[in-house]
């Protein structure tokens, strides 16, 4: 011990020690290891947090394919003008800005100053400007030496080409790309993507760091969708709808969907009184923004905003009606399969049946008796309430249910409709009303999907949009498996149905959607409106309707048409409905690659194609038509076929005429179309021929037929041989 | 040996010519021979020490520069603007403690009484210059004495002042300690004269510091435990007085709050630099971001060159880094306590042990506060923060330090 210390002294310090170490470094070490070891990660959050400023890059929304790869929606990019007032240091600088600024995008000088002059890093100038707009800027701002200050952010802007097409199921997207409506509100978050982010890291003054950190994270684009829509098929359908609102003056719009029966897959869902989703804020239908325009003031807010509604309005899926009589493909179904009749089960109908007191009347006077099959033809409601009687409403409702009618089905699409109908509780008067198809509502989609599995062998399908999903990079994400939910009747009970719906399409009241060689399978159907309080009570209103398939021998494609409130010269599904039903299903099941299969009867009367012989020698190419049993006109007395009038691969009728041109001058000739409306197919043919043209038929050419339309006007010149596609329908007896 | 021979031959003639004092000077003179060699076993310094004070000094200055750096490009556009002065205070202040260390601590005993004076004056003088160019008032502050092209606080003289006359006062009185005449009333009423005025200075921080020191060099210089007693008896009184009747109480229990929540104050109280040092040192996690890779640095946390460096350095270095540094401030405490215990006289030990004790003050309440041990006060970082007179005095301490370590029995082979 050296000689300046004491005991007392080492004794002290070293309790000092003690204490210090003890305590002090202590309480430092436990306080570092909470910090640093427990509580750091959430501190070290907490730190990048305030450093890292995030700019938000939009990811481009992905594109909707048809199933052919047409483009039906996409975006494109759109530019966001910012400003950063805190890096504009000078007045001037401000003033020139505002003023460049204010000339491009076409605002006011004064409310951009103001902007320069915010105290802030950030604040918007204008959305989505055109790319044109953006270098119009990038030049002002290199010519007058502004290197800070302006941002110009990329963001996208969706496009639909094909404008009204497809637009209540596409849907459309409001200013930050979000799904509005339609696919692009069902599947937004495949489409949308993940925003990608810029992140800078920012001293606590604001300004960059001197020494950058910047980390870019890629925007994800948004995934692609493919539709299992055709475009073809689509087009065909809304042509057909369109056709068929002027033809019946429809009131309230009209349905058709066509599906795939197998699979689900829905290849066309047109809905009329449709809008732009280019511009969906625009009402499509003039004649109601007139209306609007002349309600008072404080009315037209409403006014408008309901008929916003409707047009957006996908009445396939979210519109409920009463079915009618295409409801009874069901009940029969259900009546097979429980064997409470068989084809020839034989009723008697005398015009209608009293129920627990109440009559309920057959839409004619009565069709005597008659066998199952016959009762379906003649789509008579005694017959099918006595099957709903015979059923019971417990067994009734099983079906029911098991046809998807108390559920929703599923489709990817918002707003699907809900259903009303009675429970297994309901009275006899319900029970008998619901056999054929009234007083209970269901979606356009419930019905389709329910005649699909009639046509299918039973089963009850998924109906879908999206065939599948990939990404920005074409690489694919998801698939669509076709999916059944259950199996509602058996295969052998829906064979006999489709033969059953053979016979109807052939010979009952479908006969209007009859088509030679299709082997068409179908159910018309008029039902009263479900009666809402606005309604016009002084007349009645009605739907009509068609929902059929084909082929009968393996059913493939289904298509149910349905028309709101027809007010022509009838309104009956098999007259309204079935006609564009026929015209429809004539262009696409052959575009679908269905073969057509004639029987003796058809043949004799079918159409064929003729072959090209422009070019060859005029003796060769007569003889070879000659052979094929077509007639030959030449025109002219060149050597060779200048041209032929119905051109190389047309459709003519068997045993039709074939016009040749020899010479230039005989080219020039030619006849006018006769009016071929509102005859017999006799009477027509006669017309056409004397007139030198020829025409195909589709609808009920067989039986009491009458032509109702020609695909060319009357009046029109053309060339000799010309075939003209004439509609017939039956115009008596079509429920 | 020969060389040592001839040396005394040499000076021979003059002790002859020196008279009655011969044999004194004799001694001083063989001892400032023996200082020269810097590691002897006698008259060198201690080793462990001296290297302490260096590694703690050069890692300081590399952890400033990294702290400073983002701070200085800001706010003065040189990223060096702290640190060069710093390195040429420190050069310079490495110099003085050389020197220093070759000088008999022993001569300072003469001025003890001056030192204290001056200090007295200078820290009247703060006051009394107020809002002058001399002692110019920063931050609702006045603490700083402009003279010439040095700035210091005079606070940072008072410690040292104090530590010596103390060690002064109780190397004469040590045995009469125990009574209160020698024992406790000239301490107290020194310490009442130095304190008093620095908390006038409105300097809470560096009048408790001062407390702490003189209650270290009491309690070690012997005397008695009552008297603690009564202290700590007085203080809690003073405390229940402001509890009781100061209008302050309020304000106080919000700062309490503020420390114990200090991501949820009360209104009013501003924890944003207790946050931000929190986030900072929690941001390190175990290992840390790597040297110059701290966020929080960028104008985030206040002054990161001064009081709350610690934060920086854990956030840079991690626990593991903050563990080294707090280590190596252990060991040069315990070194300045060895080498204090061993010096060869009261004086010696009481000086050591009071240089020691002002440096583990300041290292424990500084890492402290910026841990929010404790509520937030300002105090610096030995070695670490930013200050170059502050830097220099320190280094002058640990000269002297050093110079004790070459009168002692340690063993320093």
């Amino acid at each position: 011990m050296a000689s300046g210390t004491t005991i007392r002294m080492w004794r002290r310090t070293l309790f000092l020690l003690v204490v210090m170490i003890g305590l002090g470094f202590g309480w430092i070490l436990f306080n570092l290891v909470r910090l640093q070891l427990v509580e750091g990660e959430e501190l070290r959050s907490m730190a990048l947090d305030q450093s890292l400023q995030t700019t938000s890059l939009s990811a481009q929304r992905g594109t909707i394919y048809d199933c052919n790869g047409n483009v039906l929606a996409e975006s494109a990019s759109v530019w966001t003008v910012a400003l950063e007032p805190a890096y504009i240091k000078d007045d001037d600088t401000r003033r020139t800005l505002a003023k460049g600024l204010a000339d491009i995008l076409d605002m006011d000088e004064e409310d951009i100053y103001a902007l320069t002059k915010k105290d802030t890093y950030f604040t918007y100038v204008k959305r989505k400007v055109e790319t044109s707009v953006r270098d119009e800027i990038n030049e002002f701002l290199e010519e007058n030496k502004i290197d800070r200050g302006v941002q110009l952010i990329e963001d996208y802007k969706r496009y639909y080409p094909y404008g009204d097409f497809l637009s209540q199921t596409l849907g459309f997207t409001g200013t930050d790309s979000q799904g509005l409506s339609g696919l692009e509100t069902q599947y937004n978050d495949e489409l949308s993507g993940t925003a990608g982010r810029l992140v800078t890291a920012k001293n606590a003054a604001g300004t960059d760091m001197p020494f950058e950190y910047e980390q870019k994270i890629e925007a994800q684009d948004g995934n692609n969708l493919v539709l299992t829509i055709d475009s073809n098929v689509q087009s065909i359908l809304e042509e057909g709808l369109k056709q068929g609102i002027i033809d019946n003056d429809v009131q309230e719009g009209a349905v058709a969907v066509l599906m795939n029966v197998k699979t689900g897959a829905i290849l066309g869902l047109a809905v009329e009184g449709s809008f732009d989703p280019n511009d969906p804020f625009t009402l499509m239908d003039e004649e109601v923004q007139k209306e609007i325009d002349a309600l008072p003031e404080d009315e037209q807010d409403k006014a408008y905003n309901n008929a916003l509604q409707k047009q957006w309005r996908n009445k396939a899926v979210s519109d409920t009606y009463y079915p009618g009589s295409v409801f009874k493909m069901c009940t029969g179904s259900m009546a097979l399969e429980e064997g409470v009749v068989t084809e020839e089960t034989r009723f008697t109908c005398t015009g209608s049946t009293t129920v627990a007191g109440e009559t309920l009347h057959c839409w004619t006077s009565g069709h005597g008796e008659e066998t199952f099959v016959q009762g379906l033809c003649n789509s008579c409601n005694p017959y099918f309430m006595w099957i709903g009687e015979q059923l019971g409403a417990l067994t009734f409702f099983k079906y029911f249910d098991a046809f998807g009618f108390t559920e929703k089905t599923g489709i990817d699409l918002p707003g699907e409709g809900t259903t009303l109908y009675h429970g297994a509780d309901m009275g006899p008067v319900e029970l008998a009303t619901e056999s054929f198809g009234q007083n209970f509502s269901i979606t356009p989609i419930h019905m389709i999907t329910a005649c699909a599995a009639v046509a299918n062998g039973g089963y009850l399908v998924q109906p879908h949009l999206v065939d599948h999903i990939e990404d920005s990079d074409g690489n694919i994400v998801s698939t669509t498996d076709t999916s059944y939910r259950r199996q509602v009747i058996s295969e052998d009970t829906s064979r006999r149905m489709v033969d059953i719906l053979h016979t109807n399409a052939t010979s009952g009241t479908a006969k209007n959607g009859y088509i030679a060689g299709y082997r068409i399978c179908g159910k018309t159907g008029t039902s009263q409106k479900i009666l809402e309080d606005n309604i016009d009570t002084s007349k009645k209103h009605y739907i009509a309707s068609y929902c059929g398939f084909a082929p009968a021998d393996d059913p493939e494609y289904a298509l149910l048409i349905f028309f709101d409130e027809p007010e022509g010269d009838s309104y009956y599904g098999g007259s309204v409905a079935g006609p564009v039903f026929a015209n429809c299903m004539s262009q696409i099941l052959p575009y679908l690659g269905v073969e057509p299969v004639y029987t003796e009867e058809e043949l004799s009367r079918l159409d064929t194609t003729v072959e090209n012989v422009v070019g060859e020698g005029t003796d060769t190419a007569k003889t070879k038509l000659d052979q094929e049993g077509f007639t030959v006109i030449i025109k002219g007395d060149g050597d060779k076929v200048l041209a032929q009038s119905p051109a190389g691969g047309e459709k003519i009728p068997k045993q039709g005429t074939v016009v040749l041109y020899t010479t230039k001058e005989s080219q020039e000739e030619t006849v006018t179309v006769p009016d071929l409306t509102g005859l017999s197919f006799s009477q027509a043919n006669e017309r056409a021929t004397n007139a030198g043209v020829q025409i195909c038929m589709t609808g009920a050419i067989t039986g009491n037929g009458v032509s109702q339309s020609q695909s060319i006007e009357a009046g029109e010149k053309v060339k000799q041989g010309t075939v003209i596609t004439v509609n017939f329908v039956e115009a008596d007896a079509v429920m | 040996m020969r060389s040592v021979s001839q040396r005394q031959q040499r000076a021979a003639p003059r002790r002859a010519a020196s008279g009655a004092l011969a044999p004194e000077v004799g001694k001083v003179k063989r001892r400032v021979r023996k200082k020269f060699k810097l590691f002897s076993a006698r008259g060198g310094v201690d080793r462990p020490l001296f290297y302490l004070i260096l590694v703690l000094l050069v890692i300081g200055l590399i952890m400033l520069f990294s702290a400073s750096y983002a701070y200085s490009y800001y706010y003065f556009d040189n990223s060096y603007h702290f640190i060069t002065p710093q390195a040429l205070f420190a050069v310079f202040g490495l110099v003085l403690m050389g020197l220093i260390s070759l000088f008999d601590y022993h001569h300072l005993h003469k001025f003890a009484f001056p030192l204290f004076f001056i200090t007295l004056g200078l820290l009247v003088a703060v006051k009394v210059l107020a809002g002058t160019s001399i002692a110019p008032i920063l931050n609702g502050a006045n603490r700083w004495l402009y003279i010439g092209p040095v700035n210091f606080q005079p606070s940072e003289v008072a410690k040292f002042a104090l530590v010596l006359i103390f060690a002064h006062l109780i190397s004469i009185n040590y045995h009469k300690m125990g009574t209160f005449r020698y024992g406790v009333l000239p301490y107290l009423i020194i310490l009442l004269m130095i304190a008093g005025l620095i908390l006038v200075e409105n300097h809470v921080s560096a009048t408790l510091i001062i407390l702490a020191i003189a209650a270290v060099m009491l309690f070690i210089g012997g005397v008695k435990l009552r008297w603690f007693g009564v202290a700590g008896g007085l203080a809690g009184v003073g405390i229940l007085y402001l509890v009781l009747y100061s209008d302050k109480f309020s304000y106080a229990l919000d700062r309490i709050k503020g420390w114990w929540y200090p991501f949820n104050p009360p209104e009013g109280v501003d924890t944003w630099q207790t946050q931000q040092s929190l986030m900072a040192i929690g941001s390190g996690q175990a290992l840390g971001l790597g040297l110059g890779q701290s966020r929080q640095k960028y104008l985030y946390l206040p002054e990161p060159q001064n009081d709350f460096i610690f934060a920086i350095v854990c956030e840079e270095l991690g626990f593991v880094g903050a563990l080294v540094i707090i280590l190596l401030f252990a060991l040069l405490i315990w070194r300045g306590i060895v080498v204090s215990l061993n010096a060869n006289d009261k004086f010696g030990t009481m000086l050591g042990i009071g240089i020691t004790a002002q440096v583990g003050i300041q290292v424990i309440l500084n890492i402290m506060v910026v841990t929010n041990s404790i509520p937030n006060t300002g105090i610096s970082l030995p070695f670490f923060s930013y200050g170059g007179t502050s830097l220099v005095i320190l280094l002058c301490e640990m000269g002297v330090l050093l110079s004790i370590s070459r009168s002692s029995s340690l063993d320093k082979t």
